[in-house]
């Protein structure tokens, strides 16, 4: 169903391999760097050069024919086959070289010396067409998807845009589903993506910059940002970051992420990642700036800040008192996600005298049976959570009802029977398992990982060790930032302005600026006054 | 530069309300009330008035030497020798007082919380978190402290509602009847707390609005004034006068909740709320005695110092006292006579009366 294409290493560009043993010994024909060598007027010696950098390449096409205009000048296209659109080929640059279609005025002689004007003048039927003088840059355009033209007699090759390889279609977002809004998510094609991107905001301003990263996969990145919203300086540190990266491939945007990022030993985020065009448009419009990577549906957004990890794209859609609602309760999902084990752990083992009586005892009877201190069941049914969770993501489908049989029943009902995991951890467990669902998934996996060390904390000191680890946690998101912005921002520090975005959302007309600290360059959103009002009789 | 953090005004007022408050919700309230007795709530008030003028000296020679932090101010007014000395001694006393509150803290956890745990066990933890804390610096101590005063405010707020059912505001009754000597008594405990705000001067240089630093110290005494009024009138509610023979009254008002017998014993959560409290507060002056020891050996990093001065304060916060009651009796008979009248207040007025009469600092009145 999908053509779903591991990006893999162009194998003739083995430039790499060369530089690593420069004295090995029996090389042959081009082994030496392509980066210097520019085309010659001789079309063979040109073919025979290319022929030997494809060595082996079994997917690269040489066509030779004859231009029709002048039997006697000889053409050659090449291009790899699957990654261009055939029929553009054939029918655009093929049909009008090779067949008789008159190019030239009568009074015009086409000669070897201007039949590359020609050619590109007159006799292709491409879109877009590049003129290169580079071996290198013949190379790369091949390889890339594009078509090359060689004239005979001419230094320079024709590049005609014909990428057309076979992409996934557009299709919903799996990591980020809304209710209401826009269901699209980006695809593993570099274009595709820009293109959503540009059909959401039709402004010149929208910037697109591309660049290649990857010294063996040359993968291409977009660096997307709104000119005039953005604050220029964001922008320098993002290409400054990226151009210190010298790495040989880059095959998802993760590559990038841990290369650029702030705190690289912190477990929280500090770039979101993303597969929605609508959240990265959201983004751009506040001032961010977006990496988009070839070959992944993921974008990544900077600067990242620890409240995004409860904001949804349909929060933004939905009526504001209904999305504020769903906000505060997700801030104390998070919070359950994070330490209800550990909460649990806590009561039951130091200060059982807060729950209510009836409550204790009936906690107490389920527990009598079990073998086990608290902490141990409770970190034993996290761990088997871990198991079911990871177990549904990798294997395969068809396979995914056994998987839910075996832990509801065995895990959930059997464990309880057998008396081995009191009832109540089960809820809690659960519980925690489903509050770290609501959060935004790079966000969860880290309360997934935090929770561990809080459960230990708890079962050794009680609720000041959760406490204590609680506030070494917010100790260390205050001391982060992202791309220069406070990590715990606007909420410490305060910035009253964006606390209209924060745990709650208050309606568009009233969010009339950027978020300060990101949008500095221009703060203005929205004209005020924007509030629907009934017509006043006084005022027309 | 020591410090090369910034923070505005509205953290400052924050952070110092958390620096004088975390630990007066303790025990304060109850040695108000051994001399004020039910009129504890008017000594509460009568020590906010008599703070204003602490607060009023302490940025008053903040702004007479701008850039420099309150250790340095008898330095630039006294000359170097016996500036010196008098800086000395006043890292001793914040070593001292800061030793005291982790003692405080600690004593409070175990007494109230987890009996079975040593208490050396708690102020090691406590001065660990403190040390995180500093090491990220003043901007980061402040941020943390936006993110949790808040929450313990908050946690006030929804005690006193909660026990509001336990409420009889007779208690307070007769008004006045301790009379103006034992009322001025009474308030000399929570005065010599507000005085903490002394230590605001420690940090004055590193707001972004330095100017602002007498608006930010009377708004931070008012604030905590009106907070510790507060606590004290909902105590008084809930218990009467007997709230001076109790050793922490609010935490009392939490045991007594009891709503449809589901919200009762709400005292661990609360205390869990404190906690991040009491490890600002002592964040906060673990955070002056190592900034003003790296000023006054004039080192370009406070960080070196963090482990040491941790370890003193572990050591001296167990040798401070041999049992509670003991740092009880200090905290109210001899902590408010021994604050005033050496650090808190008599040596700066001493030092801006100097500094008036020789016309040092920057601007002459």
């Amino acid at each position: 169903m999908i053509l779903f294409k591991k990006p893999r290493r162009p194998k003739g560009t083995n430039s790499r391999a060369k530089d690593q043993n420069p004295a090995g010994g029996n090389r042959e024909t081009t082994e030496q760097p392509v980066q210097n060598l520019l085309l010659s007027t001789d079309i063979e010696s040109n073919l025979k050069q290319l022929k030997g950098i494809f060595k082996n390449c079994s997917d690269v096409v040489f066509r030779e024919f004859l231009f029709a205009q002048r039997e006697q000048i000889k053409l050659a296209l090449v291009y790899t086959d699957g990654l261009v659109d055939k029929t553009l080929v054939s029918e655009q640059i093929m049909k009008a070289l090779a067949l008789n279609v008159p190019m030239a005025t009568d009074n015009m002689e086409i000669t070897r010396n201007n039949a590359l004007h020609y050619v590109k003048m007159r006799g292709l039927c491409v879109h877009q067409v590049q003129e290169t003088g580079k071996i290198q840059d013949v190379v790369d355009a091949v390889l890339s998807g594009d078509t090359v033209l060689m004239v005979d007699g001419h230094a320079i090759a024709l590049i005609n845009g014909s990428r057309g390889w076979e992409a996934r279609s557009v299709a919903d977002s799996i990591t980020e589903t809304v209710v209401r809004g826009p269901r699209e998510s980006f695809v593993e094609t570099l274009r595709i993506n820009t293109s959503m991107l540009r059909r959401k905001i039709k402004n010149p301003n929208l910037k697109i910059e591309t660049l290649k990263l990857g010294e063996v996969t040359k993968t291409e990145l977009a660096l997307v940002y709104i000119k005039g919203i953005v604050n220029e300086g964001l922008v320098h540190e993002v290409k400054d970051r990226l151009s210190r990266i010298k790495i040989d491939g880059v095959l998802e945007s993760g590559y990038i992420e841990e290369l650029i990022r702030d705190h690289p030993y912190s477990p929280f985020a500090t770039m979101a990642h993303t597969d929605r065009p609508d959240r990265v448009a959201a983004n751009l419009l506040e001032g961010r700036v977006a990496i988009l990577v070839d070959g992944t549906p993921v974008a990544l957004t900077v600067p990242y800040l620890f409240i995004e990890a409860i904001q949804t794209p349909d929060d933004y859609y939905e009526q504001f008192l209904f999305a504020s609602a769903i906000r505060v309760l997700r801030v104390i999902f998070l919070v359950i996600a994070l330490t209800l084990p550990s909460l649990y752990i806590a009561i039951i083992s130091f200060h059982p005298e807060m729950l209510p009586t009836p409550l204790l005892m009936s906690i107490a009877a389920q527990r009598e049976a079990v073998p086990f201190p608290v902490f141990v069941e409770a970190f034993f049914m996290e761990v088997a959570f871990e198991i079911i969770r990871e177990a549904g993501i990798r294997l395969p489908r068809p396979v995914g009802q056994a998987v839910s049989i075996v832990a509801a029943l065995i895990i959930g009902q059997a464990a309880v029977q057998a008396g081995l995991v009191a009832g109540a951890t089960i809820i809690v467990v659960a519980l925690t398992a489903m509050a770290s669902f609501t959060v935004y998934y790079s966000g969860s996996i880290t309360l997934r990982l935090l929770r561990f060390p809080l459960m230990f904390l708890s079962a050794s000191l009680g609720l000041l060790g959760l406490i204590s680890g609680i506030v070494i946690i917010v100790v260390h998101l205050a001391g982060m930032r992202s791309f220069g912005v406070p990590y715990l921002a606007p909420v410490a520090p305060t910035i009253q302005g964006d606390l209209k975005d924060s745990a709650v959302r208050l309606p568009w007309w009233s969010m009339r600026r950027r978020p300060h600290l990101i949008g500095q360059n221009d703060q203005r959103r929205e004209i005020p006054g924007l509030k629907p009002e009934p017509p006043r009789p006084g005022r027309r | 530069m020591v410090e090369k953090g910034k923070i505005d005004s509205t953290q400052a007022i924050l952070l110092n309300i958390t620096m004088i408050f975390a630990t007066a919700l303790l025990s304060v309230p109850a040695i108000t009330a051994t001399h004020a007795r039910q009129d504890a709530w008017l000594s509460s008030l009568l020590a906010t008035l008599l703070a204003l003028p602490v607060a009023w000296l302490t940025a008053k020679l903040a702004s007479l030497f701008p850039g420099k932090i309150l250790i340095e101010y008898p330095e630039a007014i006294l000359g170097r020798w016996a500036g010196k000395i008098l800086g000395l001694l006043y890292l001793l006393w914040f070593i001292q007082i800061c030793s005291i509150m982790v003692r405080e803290f600690g004593d409070f956890m175990v007494n109230a919380f987890i009996p079975e745990t040593p208490i050396v066990v708690v102020n090691i933890i406590a001065i660990a978190i403190a040390a995180y804390i500093i090491t990220q610096g003043l901007e980061v101590m402040a941020r943390v402290n936006q993110v949790f005063l808040p929450l313990i405010l908050f946690s006030i707020v929804l005690i006193f509602v909660l026990a509001t059912p336990e409420m009889d505001l007779r208690r307070l009754l007769p008004v006045w009847e301790s009379g103006a000597m034992h009322i001025f008594k009474g308030a000399l405990a929570p005065l010599a707390w507000y005085g903490e705000i002394s230590t605001f001067a420690m940090i004055v240089p590193f707001l972004v609005r330095p100017g602002e630093a007498r608006r930010i110290a009377l708004i931070s005494v008012v604030a905590v004034g009106l907070i510790f009024a507060f606590l004290v009138v909902g105590s008084l509610a809930v218990f009467g006068p007997g709230i001076a023979a109790m050793a922490y009254p609010v935490l009392n008002v939490t045991r007594v909740i009891n709503i449809a017998n589901v919200i009762e014993r709400m005292d661990p959560f609360i205390v869990a709320v404190w906690i991040t409290g009491g490890y600002i507060k002592i964040a906060f002056f673990y955070y002056v005695i190592v900034l003003g020891s790296a000023r006054w050996l004039k080192l370009c990093d406070f960080r070196p110092l963090v482990l040491p001065v941790g370890v003193i304060l572990a050591a001296l916060s167990i040798m401070a006292g041999d049992n509670s009651l003991e740092i009880f009796h200090f905290i109210g008979d001899v902590w408010p006579f021994y604050a005033l009248f050496t650090f808190e207040f008599a040596i700066p007025l001493g030092l801006l009366v100097i500094a008036l009469f020789t016309g040092r600092g920057k601007d002459k009145p």
